[in-house]
């Protein structure tokens, strides 16, 4: 299809005017999967799954996940993606425990966190940006000497009896609502704005889409690259710490599972919107996806490798319905 | 360059061939309005017109990629219905794309016989028999390339043969070339051409879509020319002459595609100094407020090499550039390079141009952020203000600013390239082949455009790759032998002779 496209451009107008009610279904597999898992378990335990308490349950459960979600989505934006995600959130969380077990104050162990997280994602950004390694290699790389960093800083235990205070970060409530739910709204509205309102954001948008195209139109690839995978490192470190803060422990692997789940909703997230970019909407729904399935499936009383199965099929079955959509132009 | 095709076209056997009425319209737009179109197999036929005149998708249509609303396709006077690409390609039928005809990372024998059935036992192919196989193929077309080498390490022009050996694999009586020269340099054409017109001579019948009417002229038989979904006339190329084919292409009297010169003042924008980098050895000249200067040379003597390096696309080694008396630090960047006035509209289009996927003013605001945000937050307001200018200024034809640049025409989406680069106001715009793949309307446009550029006083540099598009649209033109100005003359009066023993390097009394 690299010949003119005079004729096909007038036949994707139109196919925009008339989309019909069925068109629009498809185009949504993703959020109609959504829809369509809440009405199963709604269906199945009427008495429970919708209930407040259950949905405050879920809330608190994809919370981190959306952290995290969300640091992933800022460099998929990009084209990449960061393996070390999960790691760098495990290190943070590690550090600022063990920090806070050494009797420093709160400040200091939580700033050692986040540094400890932006340092990664530095060490990323300048493999990635300025030594030319693919994103694959570099945080692939980075994630394995992460974890043995957070063995080294736990020394492979769990770590525990942190402050009160601290663990109230993760388990505290305000009107009723677990505090890691604000934490995960505000940021996913922080890093939205982030990526849509910012000439930060459009640089990353640009070098997605194209990045010879981004370079000869005169943005500064590499700085934005390195930025962009320095803020992915900053933000899984808020996930680890909360993390930490929820589980009132550290240990070396406890956000190692986020990694490949936070790709996972990214990706789901990416079928919600016509470009198919990477883009933060999608990618709530894709972690509400993960969250929804888990508890539901808890709730149900089905067996935690079953579930793991399942959520795999969901993944594959909402990017089939909305490959439907390529399909047709 | 009007020598004929010296076969005539036999027009007593069926054609090999034939669309009689098609119409197709995409939810009630009408891209096809009754088009009738033949070609006989010993022949070449040239398909022309705008782009938009509907030969995508007649093309689209005959090889079984868009089903016709009405019409019927005959292959040697049979009806034939294509279910899809495959049946085509079954009844002989094969075209040939500008861009994606091989598979870069795999070696040239794989390539020839790419969706054939491979020689092999048990699933293991015999990769003896793989490259004899090919090989027939490729002697046909008398071409000596490796078959073992990647078909991304061959040149444009082995590529492009190695695309036309595998539609001569799956037996194509009807081969149908779309832009097949538009990167190539003129002795590679020469190449395409003879193997053409052996093709040509073995019975296949060739339809050729092009905006190059020199080579139409050079290689065809026959011409068909379209217009808005119609065909509007079939002639013998003996019979009709470039301007007249022009004028029929657009609809009106186009003799005049170049707009006048205008006055070029004596102050100096761009100074270059001994420049040397990759493919460009010591560069110099200066460039003048108002001008337009070409920059000519076969390809690979460093022509693109030298705009990048000026755009900051590419670092130099050594050598100095100077804009309005500034210095452009070495190493500067695009970014910089633009801050201080110097902005690139670069040769891919697709590729290097736009981002196919976003919309138009997004697209122009891309090299214009800073003018569109304030302390690092961007005003959808100032972004739609500079589209709409850009739009404007440019006639750019779109349903709105927001349209995704890839649902535009190629003369368009170099438009959006334009309007993105203008709306920096540079003092020095560099062009490099400013209307490749563009129509014959949208050419004249552009050419219109750098005049009144360069009436304004912006200095344009373009590169092209096209004799008669130097002398008509520049002032004064360099042209480059390996890596070199071997030559710099007065764009008025020039003449092709001289200009290419220039770029062969060729010393001239």
């Amino acid at each position: 299809m690299t010949v003119q496209k005079e004729p096909t451009r007038t036949g994707t107008i139109m196919a925009q005017q008339s989309r019909t009610a069925g068109r629009v279904l498809i185009q949504s597999g993703t959020v109609v999967a959504l829809i369509l898992l809440i009405i199963f378990f709604f269906a199945m335990r009427p008495d429970t799954f919708l209930s407040f308490v259950n949905i405050r349950n879920i809330l608190y459960q994809i919370s981190i996940l959306a952290i995290i979600a969300g640091a992933q989505t800022i460099v998929m934006v990009l084209g990449d993606f960061d393996l070390s995600v999960g790691a760098t959130s495990s290190l943070a969380g590690a550090v600022t425990s063990v920090m806070l077990l050494d009797e420093n104050s709160m400040p200091v162990a939580i700033g050692a966190g986040l540094a400890v997280g932006i340092l990664v994602g530095l060490v990323n950004g300048v493999l990635i940006a300025y030594l030319n390694l693919s994103a694959f290699v570099a945080t692939l790389a980075t994630m394995t000497s992460v974890i043995g960093l957070a063995y080294l800083v736990t020394g492979g235990t769990t770590v525990f009896g942190m402050p009160a205070e601290f663990n109230a970060l993760g388990q505290g409530r305000f009107l009723n609502v677990p505090l890691p739910v604000y934490f995960a709204v505000g940021i996913s509205i922080i890093i939205w704005a982030l990526l849509r309102f910012t000439t930060l954001g459009r640089r990353l948008h640009a070098i997605g889409g194209n990045v010879e195209v981004a370079r000869l139109s005169g943005v500064n690839v590499r700085w934005a690259r390195l930025l962009a995978f320095t803020m992915a490192g900053f933000v899984s470190a808020i996930g680890g710490i909360l993390l930490a803060a929820r589980l009132g422990s550290a240990a070396a692997e406890q956000g190692g599972d986020n990694t490949l789940f936070s790709v996972a909703a990214v990706f789901l997230g990416m079928t919600v919107i016509r470009s198919g970019a990477a883009n933060l909407g999608g990618t709530m729904i894709g972690v509400g996806i993960i969250g929804v399935m888990s508890n539901g499936l808890n709730i149900l009383g089905v067996n935690a490798y079953v579930q793991q199965v399942v959520t795999g099929l969901i993944i594959i079955l909402a990017v089939v319905l909305s490959g439907l959509k390529t399909r047709e132009r | 360059m009007t020598s004929v095709g010296d076969a005539a076209v036999a027009t007593d056997v069926l054609p090999a061939l034939e669309a009689i009425d098609i119409a197709k319209s995409f939810d009630g737009v009408h891209a096809l309005k009754g088009v009738s179109f033949s070609v006989q197999p010993g022949e070449i036929h040239a398909l022309l017109g705008e782009n938009g005149a509907g030969k995508s998708t007649l093309i689209k249509v005959v090889t079984g990629l868009y089903a016709p609303d009405s019409g019927q396709i005959r292959r040697e006077g049979e009806d034939v219905v294509f279910a899809n690409v495959r049946a085509a390609h079954k009844a002989g039928i094969v075209a040939l794309y500008q861009e994606l005809s091989i598979v870069p990372t795999t070696s040239v024998a794989e390539n020839v016989l790419l969706g054939e059935q491979l020689p092999s036992r048990a699933g293991i192919v015999n990769g003896r028999a793989l490259r004899r196989q090919a090989r027939e193929q490729l002697d046909r077309l008398n071409q000596k390339i490796s078959m073992r080498k990647l078909a991304g390490d061959l040149s444009p022009v082995q590529q492009t043969m190695v695309a036309v050996a595998r539609a001569l694999a799956t037996d194509a009586r009807v081969l149908i070339l779309d832009e097949p020269t538009a990167s190539l340099t003129d002795t590679e054409i020469r190449e395409v051409f003879t193997v053409l017109r052996s093709l040509r001579d073995e019975g296949v019948a060739i339809v050729y879509v092009s905006h190059r009417l020199e080579e139409v002229f050079e290689l065809c038989d026959r011409l068909t020319i379209m217009r808005n979904g119609e065909t509007i006339t079939t002639k013998d190329v003996a019979d009709t002459t470039i301007g007249e084919v022009i004028s029929t292409m657009v609809g009106r009297n186009a003799d005049s595609l170049y707009p006048e010169r205008g006055k070029t003042s004596t102050e100096v924008t761009l100074v270059v100094e001994g420049l040397d980098g990759r493919r460009v050895t010591d560069v110099s000249f200066t460039a003048h407020k108002g001008e337009v200067l070409g920059i000519g040379g076969l390809a690979g003597s460093g022509r693109s090499e030298l705009l990048r390096i000026l755009a900051g696309a590419q670092a130099s080694k050594a050598g100095t550039i100077t804009v309005g008396g500034q210095v452009i630090p070495r190493r500067a960047g695009v970014g910089r390079v633009l801050a201080a006035g110097v902005a690139l509209v670069p040769e891919e289009r697709r590729s290097q141009g736009v981002l196919l996927g976003s919309s138009i003013q997004d697209n122009i605001a891309l090299a214009n952020i800073s003018s569109v945000s304030r302390l690092g937050w961007v005003s959808r307001g100032r972004i739609a203000r500079i589209a709409e200018r850009g739009m404007a200024d440019l006639q750019i034809k779109a349903r709105s600013p927001r349209q995704p640049v890839g649902e535009l025409s190629g003369g368009n989406q170099q438009k959006v390239v334009l309007a993105k680069m203008l709306a920096r106001r540079p003092q020095v715009l560099l062009m490099d082949e400013p209307t490749r793949g563009i129509d014959v309307g949208t050419k004249a446009e552009i050419y219109r455009l750098i005049r009144e550029l360069a009436a304004t006083g912006t200095t344009v540099i373009a590169v092209s790759s096209e004799l008669p598009e130097l002398i008509g649209m520049c002032d004064r033109i360099l042209i480059m032998h390996e890596g070199s100005i071997a030559g710099d003359v007065p764009a008025e009066g020039a003449d092709d002779e001289l200009l290419l023993s220039y770029a062969y390097g060729r010393s001239t009394s």
